[in-house]
């Protein structure tokens, strides 16, 4: 917890299948930039990034996660204190959408109950201009994300790391939900003994609503 | 969080018993012997005998090393000749490979009185003087002898190996007189194309060269290299880039593997050509992404390599197929090894120095973390203490040097030194340069608070590693020293505490935790996959996952993924959680219905191959078995039996022998079911009653329940078989008799010999008939005991909560009467209930409609038409549901048959039931007419 009352650490966790654009999304979000061929990550990959939300600034401490299906094991690791998640998947591929859902049911069950998870539909740019013809390269619709992100209590948003459509957003959009960063909670944060206490918040309150996990 | 946490309790138990399994086999001698020297896995010691060495160079005629005679034990196997210095493992120690020994003879007769002189392909003449008794080192002798000749045929392939060591090409090509005649550059890494990581000059490669040509000279190489402190401080200092392949994989012992399994790698690549696997597509996605900025994997000739490698492995060992860092760790030994030297390699690497660590669960991995922490804590207590305050997350950051070996983490070059320290010492090497990194950088880390801070430091420390360290320093040597040095100090001097076997400790201490947790997760994700069940709860399923891997019997930790369940382990897993599963049954023909009824649920279960049944299928045939809705549960057993909605001829026999079958424990008498009972509560609580009345107890009092009541037992149990051996006589009966013809041989007009033994169409095997749902239900529906048995019976006779360990066949077999009595609650409450009714008749009625049943008695019960019939299992308002649904059913499933002749049908029918004094010929004559 940050004794700044101007600056807000976040440890944020990206999960998701392999090759979804988990890296690619950090990269966009953290260095405005994009590459095809991303060197794998093994283990996970740490990216730092500040960034201002309403009238504070938000430092993002980010793990992004190797995709690969046996490094899951691997990842109560890194969830272990994250306050914020990104549970990517990617919006042409219906498994990574699958996984998506494991994931954020596995957060819910064992990641801090405060946690709050951003569901992230992955490579819009492949499906935005024929969004709504048939042989649209799309396999998973708006509405399905969006119902599994109401169930849960989730953000929801769609995104492309390559045309960077809506990255910012979602990082923006955490920032605010996190307690901390809500201007209500500043004055009453920068109190010690109430930071974390808090939860006057709507978002907050809804994303502990899960308890339609099992 | 509960359910969670008694599936971690379960998995630890599961995983812990699956170490101790493994523990209990130990580790043979043998086995310890092979991983001391890096033998391949299966040589084992055929003798012994303490000697001394001496040694001498055909090259170096100088007296060299022929005064020392290091003393030790000297070990034969199939394979190899292993020596090692009694005092110092390290200071003398050879590992000769049997094809390597060019002639043995027996030496002169000294003072030591035994002494053999081994001629070594590298020119090298090792004396091997034996201590002891001379009969013994006789022995010793022929078994050499012995292992020689039968070595004789591997041995060809000594010549072809000599052509692929760049030792032997060295030592030629320098004219080294006793060199072998190698002409070409033997098959090497992409380095000697692409060039080598690092200054040359700077490297001294030149000057590292010359030293390791002379030791090649004066101790022999490859196969028959003698080890000295030399050796060791050669490996220290760096390997020539040229000569580091060859060092690596005699270090590692994969050399041996290479040379005993000639081919095999092509063989490998040839077999599965063109074959598809989720490895080969992962392998291909990450060619280009592995050390990218080196320039051969930029080239096609690089990328083919590599690929070549990483698909050969994935089908030599599919258990671990391919996991990300296998491509920049098999990337890195391609710079200096062939491809059949780096796939021996890899082999070597991942199945024994670093077992574990690119398994499907990674399990290796998260371990040796573990242990990384502990190392931390034990060495660094403040830096550790530190860490854990604010709570940074030490393994995730150090994880990556484990699993990359450090190539991701530093400049190439320092990572290849730790290599090669590597490849010969083990796996300590990377605790050991851990520990240097965290001490070494300890007081800027002990100021971070954060992950972000702490990456950044180690960060910047990895990409200084060349700079020197104290430049300004006064000392000439000091200022030359650069930060790598001084890790390799600290890493190799200050932490050489951490010892093999202090790892192995803590692995050991760690171990169940991090597989109960791995097991946990591996568990959490296949039961969030499984489909939606109705009539499992979360502990039921659980508990399904327990039993279905303990049976299967497979190391959940160790391949992950889900595996199958085939028939004969099916059936155990049956026999664990059904009364009526025999697993051991006595005679032959209870064996084969058993089987023939267990085959056809398995068969009906498995989605997808007929001979293996998956986690998922067994949840949704198990949820199917104790489905609790009468009707769902009749239709789902019919649905075993019948083909096209219809069950011929044949399929009645069959259901009626597997109903026959699966109430045996009933009709013995060794179960009791709901009717029985019932009637034994009930015969309890009239002998209270009797007894309360002669006492003459007031209403008011507790009724006390006696430890022992007498009552005819027996009497009970033999009403409960009988009621369960005419049911199924019942049930062929009405089977046959409500049975449709068949539709196509309607042709009652060909058939007229039929038509007059239609009284007995059980016995007419030419009258095609056939059985449908609805008629199948209404069969049942008319027995009550079969009413029971598939709302009831079957389902209280499978116990998926039983303990998957300790299991005990005989727990349901305990005395029901006991039960009764020593539970007494039920009995008490219906002995007051008879008080009461005796106190105020009136208030019977009221009463009895305050109970969930009141079904009409049954004949079987005796004298029991004035009393409540509390048949819990069965509620009238219940079944009345269940008739309109099933005329419903029938309905829909028939369609051309009308509702309202099914109501009426159904309703006739009710009149038989309820009317227990209907003989069933009366029962016949209704339907007959309504057909």
């Amino acid at each position: 917890m940050s004794f700044a009352p101007s600056t807000t650490s976040v440890k944020l966790v990206l999960l998701g299948e392999a090759a979804v654009g988990k890296s690619s999304l950090v990269l966009r979000f953290v260095s405005n930039d994009f590459q095809e061929n991303k060197e794998p990550t093994i283990g996970a990959a740490f990216l730092t990034q500040k960034c201002t939300v309403g009238d504070r600034t938000i430092k993002y401490e980010i793990w992004d996660t190797a995709g690969q299906e046996r490094f899951a094991s691997l990842a109560p690791m890194y969830y272990r204190n994250a306050q914020a998640a990104l549970v990517v998947y990617d919006i042409t591929k219906p498994a990574s959408f699958i996984k998506a859902r494991h994931w954020v049911k596995e957060l819910h069950e064992q990641a801090s109950k405060d946690i709050t998870i951003a569901l992230v539909g992955n490579k819009y740019d492949l499906v935005a201009d024929d969004n709504d013809s048939d042989d649209s390269l799309r396999k998973v619709s708006m509405e399905e994300g969006k119902a599994l992100a109401e169930e849960e209590g989730l953000l929801f948003f769609e995104t492309s790391a390559k045309s960077s459509h809506n990255v910012n957003e979602v990082f923006v959009a955490i920032g605010s939900k996190i307690p901390e960063a809500k201007p209500v909670t500043e004055e009453l944060g920068s109190r010690p003994g109430n930071v974390g206490r808090i939860d006057l918040s709507g978002p907050a309150l809804r994303s502990n609503l899960s308890d339609c996990a099992c | 969080m509960s359910f969670f946490e008694s599936l971690r309790d379960k998995a630890v138990t599961t995983i812990s018993l699956l170490i101790e399994r493994k523990d209990s086999d130990g580790v043979s001698p043998d086995e310890l012997f092979c991983r001391q020297h890096r033998l391949p896995l299966g040589e084992k010691v055929l003798n012994q005998s303490a000697v001394e060495v001496g040694y001498l160079a055909d090259s170096t005629k100088a007296a060299y090393r022929t005064n020392s005679y290091p003393q030790g034990k000297v070990y034969l196997t199939p394979h190899f000749l292993v020596f090692q210095d009694i005092y110092d493992g390290r200071s003398c120690l050879f590992v000769l490979h049997l094809s390597a020994i060019k002639k043995v003879e027996r030496l002169p007769a000294s003072s030591y009185g035994f002494a053999l002189g081994i001629h070594t392909h590298s020119h090298i003449n090792v004396k091997l003087y034996l201590v002891g008794l001379r009969s013994e080192s006789e022995l010793f002798s022929s078994q050499l002898m012995g292992a020689l000749q039968s070595n004789k045929p591997q041995a060809k392939n000594m010549a072809f190996f000599v052509q692929t060591c760049y030792s032997e090409y060295l030592l030629a090509k320098n004219h080294v007189p006793s060199a072998e005649t190698v002409n070409q550059v033997p098959a090497s890494g992409l380095g000697l194309t692409f060039g080598y990581p690092g200054n040359l000059r700077e490297l001294r490669d030149r000057s590292k060269m010359k030293l390791w040509f002379d030791l090649f000279r004066a101790d022999g190489r490859n196969l028959s290299l003698i080890k000295t402190p030399t050796f060791a401080k050669l490996v220290r200092v760096g390997l020539p880039n040229r000569l580091r392949g060859e060092i690596w994989e005699l270090n590692c012992g994969s050399m041996y593997m290479r040379i005993d399994h000639k081919d095999e790698y092509e063989k490998l690549l040839t077999d599965n050509e063109n074959k598809h696997s989720i490895a080969v597509e992962e392998i291909s996605k990450d060619l280009y992404r592995s050390l990218p900025e080196y320039a051969a994997y930029q080239d096609p000739e690089g990328i083919e390599r590599l690929r070549r490698v990483l698909v050969a492995y994935s089908w030599k060992n599919p258990d671990i197929g391919y996991c990300q860092a296998m491509n920049i760790v098999t990337a890195a030994l391609l710079i200096y090894m062939s491809e059949e030297q780096a796939f021996w390699c890899l082999n070597t690497l991942c199945d024994r120095i670093i077992p574990g660590y690119y398994s499907k669960t990674m399990y290796g991995t998260l371990l040796d973390q573990r242990v990384f922490e502990s190392l931390v804590e034990q060495t660094m207590p403040v830096l550790w203490n530190h860490i854990t305050k604010h709570d940074i997350q030490l393994s995730v950051i150090s994880l990556p040097w484990f699993l990359c070996l450090y190539l991701t983490s530093m400049p190439l070059i320092f990572a290849f030194r730790i290599l090669d320290v590597f490849f010969m010492e083990g796996p300590t090497t990377l605790f050991r340069v851990a520990l240097a990194i965290l001490k070494i950088n300890g007081e800027e880390l002990i100021k971070t608070t954060d992950d972000g801070t702490f990456i950044q430091i180690l960060k910047k420390y990895f990409t200084s590693l060349d700079q020197r360290s104290e430049p300004s320093s006064t000392n000439p040597k000091n200022a030359q020293r650069t930060k790598f040095m001084d890790l390799f100090l600290v890493a190799f001097r200050e932490f050489s505490v951490i010892t093999d076997e202090m790892v192995e400790k803590h692995r050991t201490k760690h171990r169940n935790t991090v597989f109960g947790n791995i097991s946990q997760f591996v568990k959490r994700t296949e039961l969030r996959n499984l489909p939606r069940i109705a009539n499992l709860s979360n502990d039921d399923v659980s508990s399904i996952y327990d039993r279905f891997y303990s049976i299967v019997r497979q190391q959940i930790t160790v391949s992950g993924g889900s595996s199958f369940m085939e028939f004969e382990l099916f059936t155990i897993f049956m026999s664990q959680i059904c009364d009526f599963i025999d697993p051991e049954p006595t005679d032959d023909n209870t064996f084969q219905k058993q089987e023939r009824f267990l085959k056809r649920l398995f068969e009906h279960w498995c989605s997808e191959d007929s001979s293996k049944l998956s986690l998922k299928d067994l949840v949704i045939g198990l949820n199917k078995l104790i489905e609790p809705d009468l009707l769902t549960s009749i239709s789902n057993f019919f649905a075993l039996y019948c083909e096209n909605g219809k069950v011929d001829r044949e399929g009645i026999l069959t259901i009626s022998e597997d109903l026959l079958f699966i109430t045996l424990p009933w009709e013995m008498g060794k179960l009791h079911d709901a009717l029985t009972a019932t009637a034994i509560e009930n015969a309890i609580a009239d002998k209270i009653c009797e007894q309360q009345e002669a006492v003459g107890v007031s209403n008011q009092d507790p009724i006390p329940i006696p430890s022992n009541i007498d009552i005819d037992k027996e009497k009970i149990e033999s009403m409960q078989i009988e009621r369960y051996l005419s049911a199924a006589s019942t049930f062929i009966q009405r089977a046959f008799e409500y049975a449709q013809p068949h539709e196509e041989d309607v042709l009652i007009s060909d058939l007229p010999v039929d038509h007059k033994l239609s009284h007995n169409a059980a016995l007419n095997p030419r009258l095609p008939v056939f059985l449908n749902l609805p008629t199948f239900r209404m069969v049942i529906l008319a027995d009550e005991t079969y009413e029971l048995l598939f709302s009831s019976t079957i389902r209280g006779s499978i116990h998926i909560d039983t303990p998957t360990d300790g299991f005990d066949p005989m727990r349901n077999l305990r005395d029901m009467f006991d039960g009764l009595l020593a539970d007494g609650r039920e009995v008490a409450k219906k002995v007051r209930r008879r008080m009461d009714s005796a106190a105020h008749p009136g208030q019977l009625s009221s009463d009895n409609s305050s109970l969930k049943s009141r079904k009409s008695s049954k004949s079987h019960i005796e004298d029991d038409d004035d009393r409540d019939d509390d048949f819990s299992a069965i509620d009238i308002d219940e079944s009345e549901k269940d008739f309109l649904f099933a005329a419903e059913v029938q309905a829909l499933a028939d369609p051309v048959s009308s509702k309202t002749d099914d109501s009426r049908h159904l309703r006739q029918f009710h009149d038989i039931r309820t009317d227990t004094q209907h003989s069933s010929k009366k029962a016949n004559d209704n339907l007959i007419d309504f057909d």
